[in-house]
Formats: C-alpha cells, structure tokens, sequence
C-alpha cells in the first residue's frame, strides 16, 4: 500500500514538471508574482503627497505653521492656492491631494483670544493619501493650538506641567502594535502572497482527477493505486503538498528575508497551519476534480471560488463590516481561518495554541473534502477498471 | 462582413461554457457579490477591551462617549491580562487602559495617563479606533479646561472661546463621509468589467490558437487582419458596453454611489476603454496555445495590475519598473478619467495626459494584435485541412 502510494505520488510529481498548467501556476509564477508584489511596496510609506496652502492671513504664525506642514512625512507643499473653487480644480488635475487654509486674520484672532478653525481638505475619493495627508495636517495644527495654549496659562504664572495637564488632562499614550509604522509593504504582502498560494493550490488541483480523464490515462492510474481511491488520493496529495513546500520555503526563506519581512521564530508554527490550508485547498481542488469531468469547468469553479477570497477573508476590510450572507461565504473558504490564525503566529507572533479553533475549522475542511473526494474518487476508479476489464478480457 | 463575424463569435461562445460563464455569468455575479461586502460603506464598531482601573465619573464618562463612537465597540475586561488574552483570539483589535487614580490627578491639575494599544496588524480598523479614541481624549481635555477656566470666574462664552484656541476643520472632498465604500467600489466596478473581459478574451482567443481556428477566422475576415480583429471584437465591444451602462446606472444605484461629473463624458471615456482593452485581451490570448493555461494566467492578473494602477496606492510611490508596467495597461489612464468624472466631478479636459495615454496604449495594443494576428495567419490551412 506504501509503495503503491509512493508511485502514484511520485508519478504526479512527474505530471506537475511536465504540464505547462501545473508547473507554470505552481513554480514559476509564484516566484514572479510574490517578488512583483513586494516590489510595489518598496517604499514601504507614501511620502511627500502635494498639499496646497491656501494662506489668507499671511502672517508669522501661518508661516511657522506651513513649515511645520512641510516637515511632516506626508505633506510636500506644492501649490499655492486662493479659493476653493482653485484648490477643487487643482484636484481635478490630479496635481494636488490635499490643501490647508489659513483663515484672514487668525493670528490677530489668536493673540485676541478668538477661536480660529484652520480648515484642511482632502481629496477622499482617493482615501488612503488623503487620511495620511490629514492625519499629519491635523497632529500639526492640534500642536500648534495646544503651544498657544500652553504659551497663554504660563503667562497666568501656572507651572509648564500644570499648564500641559490643562492642555492635555489625559495624554493618550498609543502603541500601534505589529505594524508601528503602519508600513504598507509589511501589511499587504504577506496577504497578498498567501493568498495566491491558495489559489495556486486549488487552481492546479481541479485537475488532477479530470485532465487523467481527459488523457486517457485513468486505468493506468487505477492500476498503479490497485485500484484504491484512498491510496490514489493520498499519492496524489502528497506530491502537492510537497509541491506547496517550494512556495512555503521561496516566501519565507527568500522573499521576506530580502524584504525585511521575515519574522524569526514563527515559520514552524505558520509551516503547521501552511500545511493544514494547503490540505484543504487540496481537498477542496481534488473534490471539484474528481466531480467534474471536465477540466475548464473544474477550473471555472476554482476561479470562482477562490478569486473572492482575499476581499472576502476580512483582510482589507474587516468580516464584522460585511452583510450576514458575505459573512457566511467566507467561511466555507480555507483562507478566513488560516489568515485568521496567520495574524496571530505571523504578526502577533504568539504560540501556536492560540490558533487552535482556526486548525480546528481547517481540519473540518480536510475531513470534509477528503470523504467526498474519496467517495466519488473510489466510484469512478471502479466504473473505469469496470470499463477495462472486458476490453482485457476480449 | 463584420456581421458575419461578430456572429462566428456568438456561436463559438454559446459552444464553449466556459466562455458562457466567464463572459455572461462572471461579470453579472461579481459585480453584486463585490459590491455587497462595502454595502455598508464603512467599518465601524470595532470590539475594543477597554481595562477601567480608575472606575470614577470621569472614566466612566470617557468609556460611555467611546462607546457611543460609530467606530469603537466597547467590551470590559477587569484585568489588563485579560484585556491582552482577548486580543490574542481575536475578539478584541486591541485595548485601552484607564488607570487608577485619574480623576483624581486631573482634578488636581496633574496629567493623567492612559495607555490605547491597536492591533495595527489589521490596518483600517486600528487606525480608525485610534483616531476616534484620540479625538474623544481631546474633546475631554477640553471639557476639563472649560471646567477649570469658569471656575476661575470666566463666563461660558469667554471660556469657549479660551478651550480651543486653533480649531482643526476636516473637510474632505468627493467623498463627505471619508469611507471605504466609496472609494473603493466605482474603482472595483471598473476592475471587474475589464477582468471578466480580459479574461474571456483571452481564453477565447487562446482557445481559436489551440483548436487551430485562427485560419477560418481570418478568411471568413478575407484576410483581412483588422476586419478579423474588429469583426470578433464587435461582440464583445456590444456585451460589454451594455454591461458598463448596466453597472453605471443600475449597481450605482443600488450602491447608493454617486456620478458627479457627465455621463456623457463618461461614456465616452469607457468606449476608448473597452476598444483599447480588446485588442489586448486578443494578443494576450494568441501567445497561448492552450486555453486552460491562459485562463489560469490572466486569473492571477487581476490583484497585481489593481495594485499597480494608481487607484489604491499612489502611482508617484512606486518603483520605475512598476511605474513602467502600469503605464502600458489601458485602465491607469481609464481609471484617472474615470476616478476624475465619477467621483471628483472633473471633465476630460481637467485629464488630458490620460486620455492621450489610453489613445496611444489603444494604437498600440490594436498594432501589436494586428501584427501578432498576422503572424498566426497560415492562409492555405482551412483549405488543406479541408
């Protein structure tokens, strides 16, 4: 039974290096693909963004406060405008992303105890530059309003602590933790990788019963497994899942490591769950494979099932904020509990006990797909050697 | 002739079911089931731990007003052991901690602390949470400062006015609410008519290469590569225009989004879109000899070039090399113009360099097809194989 399983495995192995839909998907694209996707994040932060200064007061304080602007990360003082209706239009051409406006008079409303409002715009339709742009905008005018508060209950003869407990009562002290830069290239990569191992692994495997089919080479696979669907499978399974191990190794010994996104001390928890997935996505591919017959359709199935994953699983756009029935479709995809569990050993870097209800969920996939793929795998191997025997006989 | 074509086309697509979902069924079921997920628009109540040791009026006032926050979801933990514990599973995104003897401090003028820890890892709701929470840990300073200056005598106008000397006024342009939902949708909606397109083209396209049909196609063309090019992508130029109208008028309306610039405008800019994206999509398929391969390949396109164009992550950010592959895809100009007239109220003309790019990038791929057509074109093969 060993050996039989050994054959079939090794025999799919051969069947992975020389059809050009399987090694392509599963051993060249993803070196290409995982490499271009940390690339466009190189920079790791947008910087610089082109800000506008609508400056209507001209003074000291507008003058020190727009330097202040220019300093920050986000913000690069690139235009100078002296109406909305300008700083919309520059909008329209794309040339700015955001502005700030300095009201007439705000210094001498400021020195005469007048509440001033300096007003920061922001192009939201394009939403990620424009909530940095304000972010920094905001911590500036919020700094330079808390100094002049501070500037004002020390000239009462108030000590510089009593003064900054006035202006701040209660200092928020916030750790953003796993991700304190809030880097972009750390965020999305390892979701984005990950996600196309998934795919990878499902897209290849609603092929591997169906193109035997389409070849012709069924009987010889039932003869090579004696005719049992559950040595067949796990021959089978075994040569993907060692096949899922190169992409395993390539992103976290090559890609995160040349990226500085290798976190040490979590690849052999992430290997265990690694495994669990690709098991799923096996079982889930083999499933629809050994169902359909035909392979466009199978594959078909794999793009429509899977290709929703990555927006589905919460990574961009959390689970909580989707409709009951979205909520629903991303459970019956090996992805939500794995990128589950992928938060907490990758980036929270906690032991890997505390991904046990996501293995659980996974495992339940396994045995689900696993029973079904045999099932039927077991019916087909059986009406094939049917098949042939008369034919041998005649 | 292009009739004659255009039905070739249909007859080949009906034979094909794959083609049938990927070219019928795809763009329609997608484009709900993507929409559906930002229905809301916006992510909000975000489970917080929130670890009150202070356990005063003032704390409890700041955990209500966080609480009351559309974005926070306050859930109490005694300890701030268990607070981290069910960050860890995955209940919370992270936790805030009042310490003891707050009220106290801020009474006597002492600055009081208080620790909010985000679980950054999950991008947009970490640092939402940490923006509402920030913005309520202001509104509460300046509650304390109106406080302690009307006690010094000062009346409420004065001391209003005193609170918050340099106000910030957020004003956020073409999309009020600041909301995921409405950046990302017409974006996604863009993204969708042109994979499914891409994606049954080039299948398609592959599948004339594999099954050797590229001759017929051409003669029934009267070897005419450009009558062939535009005779086949007639139908899919027809499908698609409808679908665009479909999902500009009917998924908008039911996204509750928004076109504020010209239909019209628009319109034009999605036509240049769809003829420079078929072209395309015929060249792709025809470097395939294999439809299945194709397919799978173009499948994995689909998040690499939305990354790339521009939409999500600033194109000026990029490296040059991917700056250089963005620019040679037909939707970074389209989704410029159509970013512009859809969601900023801009006209053509406000984009410009855009639209000359998407002209140029529509020479340039209906050139490249027409010569990789030419190139497979063996004009004696039907008639030996007959």
């Amino acid at each position: 039974m060993i050996r039989a399983t050994a054959q079939i495995a090794l025999r799919e192995w051969k069947r992975i290096l020389t059809r050009k839909d399987h090694y392509i998907v599963l051993l060249v694209l993803p070196a290409f693909l995982f490499f271009f996707y940390a690339f466009i994040f190189d920079k790791q932060q947008a910087e610089d963004l082109p800000v506008a200064i609508w400056d209507d007061d001209r003074s000291a304080v507008s003058r020190q406060i727009t330097f202040l602007l220019e300093q920050t990360a986000s913000i690069h003082i690139t235009a100078s405008v002296s109406s909305e209706t300008e700083l919309r239009q520059l909008m329209q051409e794309k040339k700015i992303i955001g502005a700030v406006h300095f009201p007439k008079n705000m210094e001498k409303d400021i020195k005469s105890r007048h509440p001033v409002k300096v007003a920061v715009y922001t192009n939201a339709s394009a939403l990620i530059p424009s909530k940095l742009v304000y972010k920094d905008a905001a911590g500036v005018i919020i700094t330079a309003g808390s100094g002049v508060n501070l500037q004002k209950f020390m000239k009462t003869g108030m000590t510089e602590g009593k003064a900054m407990a006035l202006i701040m009562p209660v200092k928020l002290q916030l750790f953003t933790l796993y991700n304190p830069t809030y880097n972009y290239q750390n965020y999305l990569v390892p979701g984005l990788v990950t996600v196309a191992m998934m795919m990878m692994i499902i897209m290849v495997t609603v092929l591997i019963f169906n193109k035997e089919w389409e070849e012709g080479t069924e009987q010889e696979l039932a003869e090579i497994g004696r005719g049992n669907a559950g040595v067949v499978f796990t021959g089978k399974a075994l040569a993907h899942l060692t096949a899922s191990w190169i992409n395993f190794a390539l992103v976290f010994g090559i890609i995160f490591p040349i990226f500085s996104m290798y976190h040490a001390g979590t690849w052999w928890s992430l290997f265990v769950m690694f495994n669990l997935m690709s098991l799923a996505c096996i079982g889930i591919g083999a499933m629809v494979s050994v169902i359909m017959l035909d392979v466009m359709l199978a594959l078909d199935f794999g793009i429509f099932y899977t290709s929703p994953a990555f927006v589905f699983s919460g990574f961009t756009f959390p689970r909580w904020g989707m409709p009951w029935y979205d909520q629903y479709y991303a459970a019956i995809m090996p992805y939500t509990p794995f990128l589950d569990a992928f938060f907490k050993l990758y980036f929270m870097e906690l032991p890997l006990r505390y991904a046990g209800p996501e293995a659980l969920r996974l495992l339940l996939f396994i045995g689900f797909t696993f029973f079904i793929a045999v099932f039927f795998l077991q019916k087909r191997l059986d009406k094939t050697q049917t098949h042939a025997a008369p034919v041998t006989a005649s | 002739m292009l009739l004659r074509l255009l039905l070739r086309e249909v007859k080949r697509i009906a034979a094909d079911h794959s083609l049938v979902l990927t070219l019928l069924l795809a763009p329609l079921v997608y484009v709900f089931f993507y929409g559906s997920i930002y229905q809301y628009k916006a992510e909000e109540e975000v489970p917080i731990a929130v670890v009150d040791d202070d356990r005063t009026g003032l704390s409890q006032t700041l955990i209500t007003q966080i609480d009351n926050s559309q974005m926070v979801n306050v859930a109490l933990r005694t300890t701030l052991e268990g607070a981290k514990e069910s960050m860890y599973q995955g209940h919370t995104q992270g936790f805030l901690y009042i310490e003891k003897g707050m009220e106290q401090k801020v009474l006597s003028l002492q600055q009081a602390d208080m620790v909010l820890a985000v679980n950054a890892a999950r991008f947009l709701p970490s640092s939402e949470v940490a923006g509402a929470i920030t913005q309520i840990g202001l509104t509460v300073g300046a509650g304390v400062r109106l406080q302690y200056l009307q006690k010094k005598g000062m009346n409420t106008e004065m001391s209003m006015q005193e609170v918050m000397p340099v106000n910030v006024d957020y004003r956020p342009m073409f999309n009020s609410r600041s909301d995921y939902g409405t950046f990302l949708l017409p974006g996604l909606i863009a993204m969708i008519l042109q994979q499914t397109l891409l994606i049954g083209l080039a299948g398609g396209s592959a599948a004339e290469r594999q099954r050797g049909s590229i001759s017929e196609w051409m003669q029934m063309a009267g070897g005419n590569a450009s009558v062939a090019l535009w005779g086949k992508g007639l139908f899919y130029f027809l499908l698609f225009c409808a679908y665009a109208y479909f999902f500009l008028t009917v998924n908008f309306r039911v996204l509750e989004l928004e076109i504020l610039g010209s239909g019209w405008e628009l319109a034009i800019i999605t036509v240049i879109f769809l003829l420079s994206l078929i072209p395309m999509g015929i060249f792709t398929g025809l470097l395939f000899k294999s439809q299945l391969l194709a397919t799978q390949l173009m499948v994995f396109s689909t998040y690499p070039i939305f990354l790339i164009t521009g939409y999500s992550w600033p194109l000026s950010e990029m490296p040059p090399f991917v700056k250089a592959v963005s620019y040679l895809l037909p939707i970074t100009p389209f989704l410029g113009l159509y970013q512009g007239v859809v969601q900023q109220g801009a006209h053509i003309t406000d984009r410009l360099p855009d639209l000359y790019h998407l002209l140029g990038l529509w020479c340039f791929y209906a050139a490249i097809c027409l010569w990789k057509m030419r190139s497979l074109y063996k004009p004696n093969a039907v008639a030996h194989a007959v």
